[in-house]
């Protein structure tokens, strides 16, 4: 973190340290559930549609299952779904688990698996697809898993399979959901990326990296004077005048910190009404990297405009898995894909979990 | 019907199959086009394709030409599969309708206050037909929005609203609810904007306090549930299916964190 990617050269292979590429004879799967295994609950998240999030899911799982290890499974979406719910041309990957998983899901999805299953409990958490309950599997095989949507009832459910004997509970995220990644929900986080990101391999590269900035946006040191807290309805209203005004009423303040979201509105307001004082640099701090939204410019180019993103609470990001196939479209090299997210967002392990 | 109640015989709702003489005789109609021509070889063509698609005893009832080298084919056949109903049913899947003064009663019953929902059609979507539908108070297809409601107070925002707006105004109207509105494509635009909304919501510390839906015409439940969303409502939608989830919704959360609160452990 904090190295400058343009100083450090893409071309040439990384060594082994930075990114691990060539770890020969070890199922990449094993290697995943290693860089996982002392958090309790580890969230999986996917830069888009068909990264190969339920592949590497299954990937996890498999490794568990050899271990013999219980998992618990929830999704803050669906997975296992056969067909894509945007682009039914798309077939997905179903989540197999063994006897003895604990899974949160919908009752009606978990009798439409035909896998039979002991209900344990049930969780008052209705979702569109019905309530939210928790299983065990008493036999092999392929379930839809739906669990609950909020973070707070993600965090109930995971911990109550928990208790239920579960060793390690995954949570898969949902498209481009974070939520399930916040501190206070995983203790663990697996991003999933891919060719759907963008047509030209760079794209891709620069894609991942500024989503890999965003989730390890560096921690607020605290110690100095302390930021002035940003009303919500100054943050989230983004009204150039107000901002300009909280600016003003804080001329020497050096971090301003918000509660709740920090949107790229507020940013773009703040950068605005700073022209007048430009060359200070301010740090805007919030919670964690999930109540950070930005869309069009990733957080160095804020850093260059002199605004600091931090966060009080960091999430820890374990493992970049790459799926170099954008489904029904163009695919990368594998090899060459790794080594180049491996360059720009550093000491991060990337796994392409279909590797040989 | 005077004497139908006693003499229609029951369904087994666990294996459900399409019905014309009597239950479970699988009998259903369909119809295509084929591109052949009108005779006796196309006919057999047609038969063959339904006894392919799982028909048994398929027989074509009516066929003619629609033009040269294309014929339409109206077939019956008996359809050998069947499906669980209940499983489909019992978990919430069906959100039963009310009419608009069963809502009222309903809300005023089980709510006793008014409920608030504000609406928009969010980010750069400029389509405002859907929320205006089923907010304000014109409605459409002569079922007038939630506006028209007493049970509901309603902002409509309107469209192209920025989702930190649409969540700042839902906090401080202190809404119960938050519906939004959305072209869905294929393209991961409008997506990443409806996720967006629910992780802001979920940012501020709401998302057990607000109801979230979402509507469009291409958004499903499924959508919906990968979305994060409470609800998805899609094309046939009327205002009293929104209104009547949102009351019901409301009304279990009311009731939920009463009990929650008694039993907190």
């Amino acid at each position: 973190m904090g190295d400058d990617p343009a100083s450090r050269a893409s071309e040439g292979p990384p060594g082994p340290s930075s990114g691990g590429l060539h770890e020969p004879g070890r199922p990449p799967g094993e290697r995943l559930a290693q860089l996982i295994s002392p958090a309790r609950r580890v969230a999986l998240v996917g830069l888009a549609k068909n990264t190969g999030k339920t592949e590497t899911l299954a990937a996890i799982l498999a490794a568990h299952a050899r271990a013999g290890l219980t998992v618990g499974v929830t999704s803050i979406g669906r997975d296992g779904e056969e067909r894509d719910v945007i682009d039914p041309r798309i077939a997905k990957p179903r989540v197999r688990l063994q006897p003895g998983s604990l899974v949160a899901s919908t009752g009606a999805l978990l009798r439409a698996s035909g896998v039979k299953h002991e209900r344990l409990a049930k969780t008052a958490v209705r979702t569109p697809l019905g309530e939210v309950v928790i299983a065990r599997l008493e036999q092999e095989g392929a379930v839809e898993v739906a669990g609950p949507s909020a973070a707070a009832d993600v965090r109930a459910v995971s911990e109550a399979m928990a208790g239920l004997g579960a060793r390690q509970v995954l949570i898969d995220g949902a498209i481009d959901r974070r939520a399930a990644s916040a501190p206070g929900v995983a203790e663990g986080l697996v991003m999933a990326t891919g060719a759907v990101l963008g047509e030209q391999l760079a794209a891709v590269v620069a894609a991942t990296a500024e989503a890999v900035d965003l989730v390890r946006l560096p921690l607020f040191a605290d110690g100095g004077e302390a930021p002035v807290p940003v009303p919500r309805s100054v943050a989230l209203g983004a009204a150039a005048q107000e901002i300009a005004e909280l600016l003003r009423a804080h001329r020497g303040a050096q971090a301003f910190a918000l509660e709740g979201a920090l949107s790229e509105r507020f940013l773009e307001g703040v950068l605005e009404a700073r022209r007048e004082r430009a060359g200070r640099e301010l740090a805007l701090v919030a919670q964690d990297p999930t109540k950070v939204f930005l869309t069009r410019r990733g957080p160095r180019w804020y850093e260059r405009q002199g605004l600091s993103l931090r966060v009080r609470e960091p999430i820890e990001l374990r493992a970049i898995t790459v799926n170099p196939v954008a489904p029904q479209s163009h695919s990368f090299d594998s090899v060459r894909l790794r080594a180049e997210i491996s360059a720009a967002v550093g000491d991060v392990p990337v796994v392409d979990v279909r590797e040989a | 019907m005077p004497d139908a109640a006693q003499s229609t015989p029951r369904a087994d709702l666990t294996r459900v199959k399409p019905y014309a003489d009597q239950l479970g005789d699988g009998i259903m109609q369909l119809s295509f086009t084929l591109p052949v021509p009108y005779g006796i070889a196309g006919r057999r063509a047609a038969q063959e394709l339904a006894r392919k698609m799982g028909l048994q005893n398929p027989e074509v009832v009516h066929y003619h030409a629609l033009t040269e080298g294309y014929t339409y084919f109206m077939m019956f056949g008996e359809c050998t599969h069947s499906v669980d109903y209940t499983s489909l049913s019992d978990e919430g899947f069906d959100v039963e309708y009310m009419t608009e003064e069963e809502i009222e009663s309903f809300a005023s019953e089980h709510i006793g206050r008014p409920v608030v929902v504000v609406g928009a059609s969010t980010g750069t979507d400029t389509h405002s037909v859907g929320i205006d539908a089923m907010l304000n108070l014109k409605g459409f297809h002569g079922h007038h929005g939630l506006e028209g409601y007493r049970a509901f107070k309603t902002y409509n925002l309107g469209s192209q609203v920025p989702n930190s707006v649409l969540v700042a105004k839902s906090i401080e109207l202190g809404a119960d609810a938050i519906l939004v509105s959305q072209t869905v494509t294929q393209q991961n635009l409008h997506i990443a904007n409806l996720t967006e909304m629910v992780e802001m919501v979920e940012a501020e510390g709401r998302r057990k306090r607000l109801i979230l839906a979402c509507g469009g015409a291409r958004v499903s439940n499924e959508l919906a549930k990968e979305l994060g969303y409470d609800a998805g409502f899609s094309k046939g939608t009327y205002p009293n299916h929104v209104a009547s989830f949102i009351v019901r919704e409301l009304a279990a959360r009311m009731t939920a964190s009463r009990d929650g609160a008694a039993t907190a452990a």
